[in-house]
């Protein structure tokens, strides 16, 4: 067993010609929160599709607590335990916000089309079960108030808020963050370092790609910079801070050599 | 159970309307028509699970309608099977049709997914006219027996309607149910975005093909009612325009509301029967114009819009008193 739940080896992704993803070598420690951070195109979005299996790798390794998953369908991720949120909340508009984060319990139960057509007591049991663990985690994004509305309805704070609620009912073991902050204001973005805190204290990896620098220092542990589809740079937040080729990369200076 | 009573008087009245109308001194005389609400709305809630929730178009519906009609059919009557048995055969029949069909076409989306329905559709229609010496080719076939219980024949159009509505309540119960509980709310995510579902671990292709499968069935069983209740069978009643019909009702209805398959499949066959019947050929016209102005004046389906209106209405008055 390794102390890293996810790990990258040698993860290359090509889109015909063009290299999205080249020669990743990335391990996520369990339980801590890593940052992705880098310029648009840096290949940040390309490799959360790898990771969830929206894109499979040209080439390369993709390991979860050590097993190979690289030929793991999408949805079978999910019930391994990685789960993640869109750049676009990406809600189900048709559903309230109670049920949204209910249809996140899915893969936590179990009851099918049969038990739920003749209202079977089993279906009752496992429904007042899921709708139970919804309401917690309901509760940890500081939703209860609006449990009945429609999702699309909310602010687009609270539809981020929303979302990582429904990513987080899969119960997973590691959450994938997709610019969570994009879009927020000053005070929504405080709230979402705490829920980040607060989910890191429930036994959860968090992983981020995120644009907000001052964000990503606040709660990144460690730091992993990408540009044009390669790692530049990795480490704690301070040492990131000050390595010449991420402020060349950020800031457009030339790096003398 | 006065206070059960004031909460639930409306399926009380609905209960006893149900039970009462087709008795000679009140809708009677209408009891064919109401048959073939009941039948329509069967295939029409199917409908709805399919493209209202899941968000997933059929434009071929009438074909499974038409598969579980022409299996009851010819095994009841050249074959001599008891028809309830032959019925439940056309269901098994038509559900793994309409799996194997789905696993192919489910990989289409949006307007070619309505393209490969209406397709299958018309390949369909073309098989129930051609293979006419099990089919009776365009002429269709008569002569086919009542379903019985026991020494009970459901030879009058009366109790045939208790029959027809045993079944069609039961279908919209049954799919009520499925849209309440986790197999509903995978459904209506797909229906939001697929990708969201994909990521909260939702099987995606699986469930589009059960749903496809379930609504298939629904219109399978409709159809074998259909030709226990006619005694009669041909191609036409299984024609694209009839597949356009079954789209107008879950329309009309309101895509995504299940009771509101009875008021679509009312309101269509009610205009068909009693109002179009003078249009002849021409009625395609009318149900087209029917489903433009529906879908874009009020895309939630007129039975949606009613509901909200009374609602509206009411909440207003309450305010003035």
């Amino acid at each position: 067993m390794s102390e890293f739940i996810l790990q990258t080896k040698d993860l290359s992704k090509a889109f015909g010609g063009l290299v999205a993803l080249k020669n990743l070598d990335m391990s996520i420690e369990e339980g801590k929160i890593t940052a992705v951070i880098g310029p648009n195109g840096a290949g940040k979005t390309t490799l959360f599709n790898l990771i969830a299996g929206v894109y499979s790798a040209t080439s390369g390794e993709i390991l979860f607590k050590g097993t190979r998953i690289n030929s793991v369908p999408p949805h079978k991720r999910a019930s391994l335990g990685i789960a993640r949120t869109f750049q676009h909340a990406l809600l189900f508009g048709n559903m309230t916000v109670l049920e949204n984060i209910m249809a996140g319990q899915h893969i936590r139960s179990r009851y099918g089309i049969l038990e739920a057509a003749l209202c079977l007591p089993n279906a009752k049991r496992e429904e007042s079960l899921i709708l139970l663990k919804a309401t917690k985690y309901l509760n940890l994004v500081g939703l209860g108030t609006e449990k009945d509305k429609e999702a699309l309805s909310l602010p687009l704070g609270r539809q981020k808020l929303l979302a990582i609620a429904r990513a987080m009912a899969t119960e997973p073991k590691i959450l994938l963050l997709d610019e969570p902050g994009a879009g927020l204001t000053t005070l929504e973005k405080r709230a979402l370092s705490d829920l980040i805190h607060r989910i890191i204290d429930m036994g959860i990896t968090v992983l981020l790609v995120e644009h907000d620098m001052p964000l990503v220092m606040g709660l990144a542990e460690k730091v992993i910079v990408l540009d044009s589809g390669q790692k530049i740079a990795e480490g704690g937040a301070s040492q990131i801070q000050r390595d010449k080729r991420v402020i060349a990369v950020y800031l457009g200076e030339e790096v003398e050599e | 159970m006065l206070q059960w009573l004031k909460k639930r008087w409306i399926y009380l009245v609905a209960a006893i309307l149900l039970i009462i109308i087709p008795f000679d001194w009140f809708l009677g005389k209408y009891n064919t028509l109401l048959i073939f609400i009941g039948l329509n709305t069967m295939v029409t809630v199917g409908l709805c699970l399919l493209m209202g929730y899941t968000g997933q178009v059929s434009l071929g519906q009438a074909a499974y309608y038409g598969i579980g009609a022409y299996f009851s059919a010819i095994l009841s009557k050249t074959y001599g099977v008891d028809p309830w048995i032959a019925m439940l055969i056309a269901a098994i029949i038509t559900g793994t049709f309409a799996y194997s069909i789905g696993y192919l076409i489910f990989r289409l989306k949006g307007n070619y997914l309505a393209m490969a329905t209406l397709g299958i559709g018309i390949i369909v229609w073309i098989l129930f006219r051609q293979l006419s010496q099990f089919t009776g080719g365009p002429d269709g076939m008569s002569g086919i027996p009542y379903l019985s219980i026991g020494g009970f024949v459901f030879d009058t159009p009366f109790k045939r309607y208790y029959l027809v509505w045993f079944f069609t309540l039961a279908i919209l119960l049954i799919s009520q149910n499925i849209i309440r509980s986790r197999t509903g709310r995978a459904l209506r995510a797909i229906h939001g975005s697929e990708d969201a579902a994909e990521s909260i671990g939702i099987n995606v292709a699986q469930f589009k093909v059960k749903i496809f499968v379930l609504s298939a069935v629904f219109a399978s069983l409709a159809g074998s009612l259909f030709v226990h209740h006619l005694r009669f069978v041909s191609p036409q009643q299984f024609n694209f325009l009839a597949s356009v019909k079954l789209v107008v009702m879950a329309v009309i209805g309101g895509l995504a509301s299940i009771w509101g398959a009875i008021f679509g499949a009312a309101t269509t066959n009610i205009l068909s029967d009693e109002l179009l019947l003078n249009f002849g050929e021409l009625d395609i016209i009318v149900y087209g114009l029917i489903l433009m102005l529906v879908m874009i004046f009020m895309p939630q389906g007129l039975f949606v819009k009613l509901k909200e209106t009374i609602t509206i209405w009411r909440a207003r008055t309450a305010k003035k008193d």
